[in-house]
């Protein structure tokens, strides 16, 4: 049952990490000639956000497993 | 002068309208401001990263005999609150395209996704086998996400606060800073996230 519920998170996991990638990637190339402090800074979190989706499916694939997870 | 009057009207509390020119010179420093709050916080996160990066690299094993961290959980969880943070992009950007209704949905959505992502949280906690006084483990990760999960609660306030008050008329759709700032606020909070899911859960 457990095992059902984790392989259940796992593919939501990657499911709506390629969703929330897909959507900060096409986020950042709308906003990247826009000028202003505000926007350099969003175009920096909007980087970051796809490169923590990229981490979060990874993980959800198993791919990346740190010491003492499960 | 002109600026004066407005001030001095402001403090007793009339609301009135803010003169471009004022709104335009007042603009880039109040961003200002709120980034170098934003690099306080950081500071403050930072220090408590590196103190348990440094604690985890003097110990043998890590953690030593220690609770097994969920990655499923975890997996899931972030993809949640990584999601808020586009659904905060969405709101913002229909903002400015002066469409309020879909701005409210996807604010209203940001601040369901924050909720969820606590809720994970505290299934997390209830789940781990440790607590904040079994050891240097059980304290970095509580203080550390537990830091974390107020900034997270805070700012489900903060956006709560923005959505009434661009109900009520506080923002026009080009003035509108305050959004602006909630929405780097909580740009910040996922991206400490992905430092947090980072060291805790993948390395």
């Amino acid at each position: 049952m457990e095992a059902n519920i984790a392989h259940a998170e796992r593919a939501l996991a990657v499911f709506f990490g390629i969703v929330v990638f897909l959507v900060a990637a096409v986020a950042l190339r709308n906003d990247w000639k826009s000028q202003g402090i505000e926007n350099q800074v969003f175009k920096i979190m909007l980087g970051l956000l796809a490169l923590g989706a990229i981490l979060g499916i990874l993980a959800g694939l198993g791919v990346l497993i740190g010491k003492g997870v499960a | 002068m002109a600026a004066i009057s407005v001030t001095q009207r402001g403090v007793v509390g009339a609301h009135i309208e803010e003169p471009d020119q004022l709104y335009a010179e007042t603009r880039e420093l109040r961003i200002q401001g709120f980034l170098l709050f934003m690099v306080s916080d950081l500071v403050l996160f930072s220090s408590f990263i590196f103190a348990y990066l440094y604690l985890r690299n003097s110990g043998q094993g890590w953690p030593a005999g220690g609770p097994k961290l969920d990655i499923a959980l975890a997996a899931i969880n972030s993809i949640v609150l990584f999601g808020s943070g586009a659904t905060m992009h969405f709101a913002l950007e229909n903002w400015k395209h002066g469409n309020f209704a879909k701005f409210a949905n996807w604010i209203i959505m940001t601040i369901i996704l924050g909720a969820g992502f606590l809720s994970g949280q505290v299934m997390e906690y209830m789940h781990i086998g440790a607590s904040w006084s079994s050891g240097i483990f059980g304290a970095s990760f509580y203080t550390l996400t537990g830091m974390h999960g107020m900034h997270v609660f805070a700012g489900i306030i903060y956006l709560t606060v923005l959505l009434l008050q661009a109900a009520q008329g506080k923002y026009t759709y080009t003035k509108y800073t305050g959004l602006t700032l909630g929405t780097l606020y909580w740009h910040f909070v996922d991206v400490i996230w992905v430092v947090l899911f980072s060291i805790f859960y993948l390395l």
